[in-house]
């Protein structure tokens, strides 16, 4: 996406904003609240649209206009806690929206048989595909809620604090989720607070500060200080990696 | 990840599965009705009468057939407090058109007509100008029957015998037409909802909108498309009501929203959406239904069914709070 920006009445939610993701790449967005992370989310998941700017998508300039056209470019959101629908059963969970279908009527089964395929293939255990979302843990939840991402034939993710609420183990096995899925060379936008699980899992960091792009380094080559730092907008300024792009 | 293990390794936890993960609404209501049905007829020689559950099945036809709209609606996270209002104005219009000389079919679909675009009116004022349905229909309720009573002038329209009265009045092998027709739509219903994508659609809204708008569902279209459908099914009711006494009232079935939440409710329909079903209401309405007629056989004043009426309605409440394992708080 290049020079993209929202604002809300006189609020400047993103200015400018420039951003490249590579497949097979875990990305981490940074911020402070308010620094635009939701609302870069939201635009690129097709929630919002943006007052200016462009997107391409394989180099070929897209538009997002709504969230099917990014569903249609294979973006899918993992939102924080509004994913599931706890009423239902973890199979039409991982295909709201898209259920297998035939003159109207839902293919039950083979959304079952497909959804149990799905969580095997990813190593995912839940104790059944018919269970409602509300039995569920909350690493349960993170996964089922991935899974309607990839089943949705997403290959960009945009994970907005999957670990948010989940314990260590569990936030443990969401992190190895997210591996296996950059292994599989989708790509990947982990949104977190979490400063020291995203150094673990990220292959770049992003920082976003007041709606403009703060930082942008390799995972390698930064540190929590200077992650800090970013956010804070205390210590250095902008440390941008990406001159060569501009 | 770790779920199916730690079944295993909990001697208890299948117990607690058993209870935690499976819905007993269901079950528990066909207990609970083959009690009273017991009950009732130990307590009247009358009750286990094939004429006494025609009486039954003829007590709950017309508000059943509203139930059924006011579950789909509550299933998909709204709510209708107009359901009665508009079924009396739609009776209204059909017998004022019928009285006017119009041909009855048409008169009769005119009213059915009316009673969609009242629902579209409730559907406008919910979705589009994002209106709490409970303040919304309040007022729309309101709104549907004072029309009611200026139309008619306050008084009952007479129409007699009409083409519709087959509907109201007919029997087939003795069973109740009106009856028949509520079972039907109710069948119909109940395939829709559980095998249908929008049906299904229907639960997911009412367990979260926000999640199915994320996701690209056409979300108010569907909401609004449930006050829509709601008023039609209200409007047949208020169609076959006017057809039976060969007179539309535009105090018809005053109060009755009250029965038919009970109902619903008590069937298992959460008041905050995404759960229960129609089979389920169809169950609330046999219950009610005989406890009413078993009140009348065992020769209770009449002035008991009000008091009974509102200790199932809080019961029904209750069981709905229970449910989700929480109360107002």
């Amino acid at each position: 996406m290049r020079r993209v920006s929202k604002s809300f009445g006189h609020v400047q939610a993103l200015i400018d904003v420039d951003l490249d993701v590579a497949p097979g790449e875990v990305m981490g967005l940074l911020g402070d609240n308010g620094a635009g992370k939701s609302t870069l989310i939201k635009i690129l998941s097709g929630v919002y649209h943006a007052d200016e700017g462009e997107f391409t998508r394989d180099s070929n300039p897209v538009d997002i206009g709504g969230p099917s056209d990014a569903q249609a470019l294979g973006i899918a959101t993992v939102y924080q806690d509004l994913a599931l629908v706890e009423t239902r059963a973890v199979a039409h969970n991982i295909y709201l929206g898209r259920e297998p279908r035939r003159w109207g009527i839902l293919s039950r089964r083979k959304m079952e048989k497909d959804a149990q395929e799905l969580l095997t293939n990813l190593n995912i255990n839940l104790p059944s595909v018919k269970v409602d979302a509300e039995v569920l843990s909350g690493g349960q939840r993170q996964a089922v809620a991935i899974s309607r991402a990839l089943a949705q034939g997403g290959d960009i993710l945009l994970l907005d604090e999957p670990t948010a609420a989940l314990g260590v183990e569990q936030t443990e096995q969401v992190h190895q989720l997210v591996g296996s899925m950059r292994d599989q060379g989708k790509s990947i936008i982990l949104i977190t607070h979490d400063l020291s699980d995203v150094l673990k899992v990220a292959d770049r960091i992003v920082v976003l500060r007041q709606g403009r792009l703060w930082a942008d380094a390799r995972a390698a080559d930064t540190d929590l200080n200077q992650i800090i730092g970013w956010i804070t907008g205390a210590l250095p300024s902008r440390l941008p990696a990406e001159e060569a792009q501009t | 990840m770790s779920a199916r293990l730690a079944v295993l390794n909990d001697p208890g936890a299948w117990v607690k599965n058993l209870f935690k993960n499976r819905d007993w609404t269901i079950p528990g209501l066909i207990l609970t009705l083959a009690a009273l049905m017991i009950f009732f007829g130990a307590m009247s020689e009358f009750f286990w009468s094939f004429s006494n559950f025609l009486n039954i099945g003829r007590s709950i036809s017309i508000r059943g057939i509203i139930a059924i709209g006011l579950t789909i609606v509550l299933i998909s996270g709204g709510l209708d407090l107009s359901i009665a209002a508009v079924a009396a104005a739609a009776g209204m219009v059909a017998a004022m058109l019928i009285d006017g000389g119009m041909n009855g079919i048409l008169a009769g679909l005119i009213g059915m007509a009316a009673a969609m675009v009242l629902g579209a009116v409730n559907g406008s004022v919910i979705v589009g100008l994002r209106i709490n349905p409970i303040i919304a229909t309040l007022a729309t309720l309101l709104l549907f029957r004072g029309m009611a009573y200026v139309v008619s002038g306050g008084d009952s329209v007479v129409i007699g015998v009409n083409t519709w009265a087959y509907l109201g009045r007919g029997t087939l092998f003795r069973v109740p037409v009106a009856m028949l027709v509520m079972l039907g739509i109710m069948a119909a219903g109940i395939l829709f909802m559980r095998y249908s994508v929008l049906g299904n659609y229907m639960y997911a809204i009412g367990g979260n909108s926000e999640a199915c708008r994320n996701v690209g569902m056409k979300v108010d279209r569907i909401r609004f498309g449930t006050y829509v459908a709601t008023a039609l099914l209200s409007g047949i009711a208020g169609i076959i009501l006017m057809s039976q006494g060969g007179t539309a009232q535009p105090a018809a079935l005053l109060g009755a929203e009250l029965d038919i939440f009970t109902s619903v409710l008590l069937g298992g329909v959460a008041l905050t959406g995404g759960r229960g079903s129609l089979f389920g209401t169809l169950l609330g309405l046999f219950i009610v239904g005989v406890i009413i007629n078993g009140f009348i056989l065992i020769g209770l004043q009449i002035y008991w069914q009000d008091v009974a009426r509102g200790v199932i309605l809080i019961l029904a409440v209750a069981l709905d709070s229970i449910r989700r394992g929480g109360g107002y708080r």
